[in-house]
């Protein structure tokens, strides 16, 4: 489990037992006062609206009726909101209607986004990190750069400029057609199709050859739409955002291999291992921290897609690039239904929380080995 | 203990975070908050406010361009301390009206009568009428001039017909080889095919009837059919489909011969493609009759408002008939919000827009009740589906009544 | 760390042919990646030197001729055609997107902005590493209660957070101030995570040699620990500062309301034109290329603190 603090005694010392227990007082006192500042920080900007966030998802607010106006009751008619408990959730979760299918169209999205990016980005980011990273290697700083490039411009600017550049008169286009002249325009940043449903049709296999099955209603979406995978537009985003974090997961990387001390190295390179070994066996488990790291904070990162959404697609075309994230904001300000925003945003935290402890439980054993 | 302690301080922050507390403010400042326009329209506005300034010199006028306006405008909302003058888009009046951050104009605003009456219906909600149109547009058909004589296919005028439109877009693929007409398809054009086709969006009561039995189902299918028609039969594009952001864009890039675009075009093929040969026409009349859709703004003032008077005056130098002349004049895209300076417009932009003032006659503005973006979703992915063959016109438009249906019954 | 792996007389032929073409061809896939990463840049920075028409028209045109600085307005205030000033690959620069940016506030945005991303980056270097080390090494009461609260700030979308946080400042009278921004943001969970992360991956030998030496835990960490850190703490202030940077969202809510405070990303935001009419594109590249070339200076300056094979003294051999 956690790596906390476990004290692998590596030099013998006798300690007298008598000061144990003040050593532990002060080691309490030391923990706490180095973790305030950041924790007072976090517990008045991020906990305190994350419970209000929670509290506004058991009420109908709209996120435009002024707060000071208080609860909705007899005597306040003008208030600005009322409570109707666990609804929001049941609309969302079980209650059959468009509520529902939006929740469970943005989770079917987002999951695949999730299961397309994270094993990409961390490999990529890995690879790219142990090649800069190697001695031989000529212009270090200008590779680690062009590597790290994409991150560096805005999320926003580097949606522009991708939208620009698939646009179907676009470069891309351009450059696909002059090599394969035979090539069939492809709108890719406004094309539905799922990539699986793309992929069966290659072999005959349509919704109308499969037979009824298919149109079995799991959650107000149909079983044949549910394994759509994403579509050549969602696959478009996956290939951007992959495309940008990549340069930042490389960073972090980079930083933990400066932490595997050479001397480990060296004994490897004594007991006669070569480089693909040393990587496998060396390298790979003394990053095991950094790798919970990077899948962690890839897994909450892509499960928020907002950004590149708000730019590109605004979660068209057919809903197949609505996600969760984009869901939450489309809900509480284009719709205005904050009530219904937060209890969407309250059910992505439970998601997230619950995909966090499974990797965390699975990268450990590992490590434990 | 830790456990209580940490509990009792988050809650402490809570209390004091929605704790109600009034701030009191002596002096008289106007908040006045918008969105980027033109800097041309924006030096305009700074020329106006100044003017007032001068007119009225205790009254502070504090301009706010916000660089994402409707999240910060719906955060002030939120915190019930927000500017006492703002944009409010003709999407989202009834929504803001409704939750009563919106002063009624009630006798407020000078010369109503002077001002459009679809502009007044626009920002009117529940019969109460709650702010001036600071101007707007009018969707019209653009056309290429170079492409009609290539194709040798007489101009649009203003008697077109579907038929009309239809025929030439027939005429003009035919000789081009590529789709003559390109247009978003969403429903905020498709709206106006189903106002030509006759169909209304409100009763006398103001009852939300889209494509309700009767008159208004038989406009709804046939607005649909015709529209998707010309996607079916490669007579129309979206923009996409030709590589292009919006359709103003592939307009000016000559990848189609016709578009139906508003007011803000005029400005962008200027700047953009400024060599390029085009002119506008009314859009052609469907089996409704004529149709065309409005795009508008007001200046809404707070109902929370320390100084509504003050707000007012503000809002009526800005919109009054002087107001509308000063906007006239500038000359931009848009047009004044008032009859009686049409004129003045046309002489300041160039009477070839005429046919934008022209379509004021009939313009009605697509405002749904609030919280019905679902249903343009519905709306807009019935579209793309009818289009590309995954569903039928009928089924479309009864997928979009049984969300309308669900929503009423909210 | 050494790369060569077995000496080479030990190695087949075939082997000591691929040992001298791998490296050829890694470098030149590596080369071909390193430009799909710059590319768009280069395009970005390009078509911020065109008038709009030019950029529109040919977008790809990436060769700047003479003759430079042309105008995209003629003398009567007309605007000129694209193909006055750009052809297939090559363009005549101009330097109106540049202008109009200039002519806007950039100063005191560019100075905020350099106040928020310095200062902020400062404090979290603190405030994160002082938390990490905490959470990866201290025993105390709620350790770990305190890490899944920290890290459970990142996984609720921001979005939803946005009203509560406006109203919290407001009540505090933080909003439009420069501490409402330096202080919300002054300790952020993935830094804290990071540098949790980090320590624990470093072996704590070391420490437990000061600690019987008897150095107490404050001294410790800044003269022992600190340093030992600063590959992490590279990588910390190269995140902090080019998050805040680029930061949008944060910055709208809270100093939304004073263009004086407003940074970079948001001055330029107000450029942009209402929605359904044109993007100034040659002013939006313009603004872009000038909030991003300080970043890339910034990065390519620090990156250097990545080098390979750091050891740590005292506990080689």
């Amino acid at each position: 489990m956690a790596q906390t603090a476990t004290p692998t005694t590596a030099l013998p010392v006798s300690r007298p037992v008598s000061t144990v227990a003040s050593k532990k007082r002060q080691e309490a006192i030391t923990g706490l006062t180095f973790i305030a500042p950041a924790l007072i920080i976090l517990l008045v900007f991020m906990v305190v609206p994350l419970i209000a966030a929670g509290y506004f998802s058991l009420t109908n607010w709209d996120g435009i009726r002024p707060l000071t106006r208080g609860i909705i009751s007899e005597e306040n008619p003008n208030g600005a909101y009322e409570f109707v408990g666990l609804e929001n959730y049941e609309r969302l979760l079980i209650r059959e209607g468009s509520r529902q299918e939006g929740f469970f169209t943005a989770l079917k999205n987002t999951i695949y986004y999730v299961l397309g990016v994270v094993p990409v980005q961390t490999f990529l980011a890995l690879t790219l990190a142990v090649i800069v990273n190697q001695r031989f290697l000529k212009a270090k700083g200008f590779f680690r750069t062009a590597f790290y490039f994409p991150s560096i411009t805005s999320s926003v600017v580097i949606s522009l400029i991708f939208m620009w550049l698939f646009t179907s008169n676009g470069l891309v286009n351009l450059a696909l057609k002059a090599i394969f002249p035979d090539y069939q325009q492809v709108t890719w940043l406004n094309d539905p199709n799922g990539i699986i449903h793309n992929f069966l049709g290659l072999f005959g296999i349509t919704r109308r050859s499969v037979g009824d099955w298919a149109s079995l209603e799991i959650a107000s979406i149909r079983l044949w739409d549910w394994i759509s995978g994403p579509s050549v537009t969602m696959l478009m985003i996956m290939i951007l955002n992959t495309w940008t974090t990549t340069g930042t997961l490389m960073v972090i990387y980079l930083a933990a291999l400066q932490n595997i001390p050479s001397h480990v190295y060296e004994a490897a390179y004594v007991d006669g291992a070569n480089a693909w070994q040393i990587f496998r066996k060396i390298t790979v488990p003394l990053l095991r921290p950094t790798t919970f790291f990077v899948v962690t904070i890839g897994l909450i990162g892509t499960f928020q897609v907002f950004d590149q959404i708000f730019v590109i697609s605004n979660g068209g075309p057919a809903d197949t690039t609505l996600t969760i994230a984009y869901l939450v904001y489309a809900s509480g300000f284009t719709d205005t239904r904050m009530g219904q925003a937060a209890a969407t945003a309250v059910l992505l935290f439970i998601i997230i929380f619950t995909f966090t402890l499974i990797q965390r439980r699975f990268v450990s054993e590992r490590a434990d080995v | 203990m830790r456990k209580t302690l940490l509990v009792s301080l988050a809650l402490a922050v809570l209390a004091l975070a929605f704790g109600s507390l009034v701030v009191a403010q002596d002096q008289v400042t106007i908040r006045l908050w918008g969105h980027g326009s033109s800097p041309a329209e924006e030096a305009a506005l700074n020329a106006q406010i100044a003017a007032f300034e001068e007119a009225y010199p205790d009254i502070d006028v504090e301009l706010l361009i916000s660089p994402e306006y409707d999240t910060q405008l719906q955060a002030a909302f939120a915190s019930g301390d927000y500017p006492e003058v703002f944009y409010v888009g003709q999407d989202k009046v009834d929504e803001f009206a409704d939750a009563g951050v919106l002063a009624p104009a009630e006798d407020n605003v000078e010369d109503v009568d002077d001002i459009y009456p679809a502009l007044v219906e626009t920002f009117t909600y529940n019969g109460t009428f709650y702010c001036p149109a600071k101007d707007f547009s009018n969707l019209t058909l653009e056309y290429n001039i170079d492409m009609f004589d290539e194709a040798g296919v007489d101009y649009p005028t203003a008697d077109w017909t579907w038929d009309d439109l239809r025929a030439a877009s027939e005429q003009i693929t035919e000789a081009t080889g590529t789709p003559a007409f390109v247009v978003e398809l969403n429903i905020d054009r498709w709206f106006a095919f189903y106002v030509q086709a006759g169909g209304t969006f409100y009763d006398e009561d103001g009852n939300f009837v889209f494509a309700s039995e009767g008159e208004n189902a038989d406009a709804a299918v046939e607005a649909m059919e015709f529209f998707v028609g010309l996607f079916e039969d490669g007579l129309a594009v979206t923009p996409q489909d030709v590589g292009a952001g919006w359709a103003g864009e592939a307009f000016g890039q000559g990848a189609a011969a016709m578009t139906m675009e508003g007011n803000w075009i005029i400005q962008f093929l200027l700047d953009s493609y400024p060599d390029l040969n085009w002119a506008s026409a009314e859009l052609p009349a469907g089996p409704g009759g004529e149709g065309t859709l409005t795009f508008s703004e007001c200046y809404g003032v707070a109902a929370d408002n320390a100084h509504p008077e003050e707000s007012w005056q503000l809002v009526n130098f800005l919109t009054n008939r002087e107001g509308a002349m000063r906007v006239a004049e500038g000359g931009f895209g848009v047009m004044p919000a008032r009859a009686s300076s049409a004129d003045a417009w046309l002489e300041a932009r160039g009477e070839e827009y005429e046919p934008f003032v022209a379509s004021s006659a009939y313009a009605v503005a697509p405002v749904l009740p609030p919280g019905f973006q679902e249903f343009r979703d519905t709306l807009t992915n019935g579209l793309v589906s009818a289009v590309e063959g995954n569903s039928t016109v009928e089924d479309a438009i009864e997928d979009a009544r049984e969300v309308v249906e669900e929503l009423l019954e909210e | 760390m050494t790369t060569a792996a077995l000496p080479v007389h030990e190695q087949p032929p075939f082997w000591r042919i691929v040992r001298r073409i791998l490296p050829i061809v890694s470098m030149t896939v590596l080369i071909i990646f390193a430009l799909l990463q710059i590319l768009p840049f280069v395009f970005t920075v390009a078509n911020s030197f065109k008038c709009l028409p030019a950029i529109a028209a040919e977008p790809q045109a990436f060769i700047p001729v003479p003759p430079f600085g042309v105008s995209c307005v003629s003398p009567e205030g007309r605007v000129l055609p694209a193909d006055a000033t750009t052809g297939t690959v090559t363009f005549n620069p101009s330097t109106e997107g540049y202008q109009e940016v200039f002519a806007a506030n950039l100063g005191r945005w560019a100075f905020n902005t350099a106040v928020y991303s310095v200062v902020i980056m400062l404090l979290r270097l603190a405030f994160d590493s002082l938390a990490g080390y905490a959470l990866a090494r201290l025993k105390f009461p709620g350790n770990r209660l305190i890490f899944f609260v920290i890290l459970g700030t990142l996984m609720i979308p921001s979005v939803v957070l946005l009203i509560p946080r406006f109203i919290i400042l407001r009540q505090l009278g933080w909003l439009n101030t420069y501490q409402g921004v330096i202080i919300t943001l002054a300790a952020d969970a993935f830094g804290i995570f990071l540098m949790k992360q980090f320590f624990e991956s470093i072996p704590d030998e070391i420490e437990e040699a000061a600690q019987v030496d008897g150095a107490n835990r404050f001294v410790m960490f800044f003269r022992i620990v600190l340093p030992m850190a600063t590959p992490a703490l590279t990588a910390l202030a190269i995140f902090s500062f080019q998050g805040q940077w680029n930061n949008f969202m944060d910055a709208l809510i809270i100093v939304g309301g004073n263009p004086s405070l407003y940074n970079l990303p948001l001055g330029l935001a107000t450029l942009r034109g209402a929605s359904g009419e044109t993007l100034r594109w040659h002013q939006f590249l313009a603004g872009s290329v000038i909030t991003t070339l300080p970043l890339a200076i910034i990065f390519f300056i620090f990156q250097r603190y990545f080098v390979e094979g750091v050891t740590y003294s005292g506990l080689k051999g």
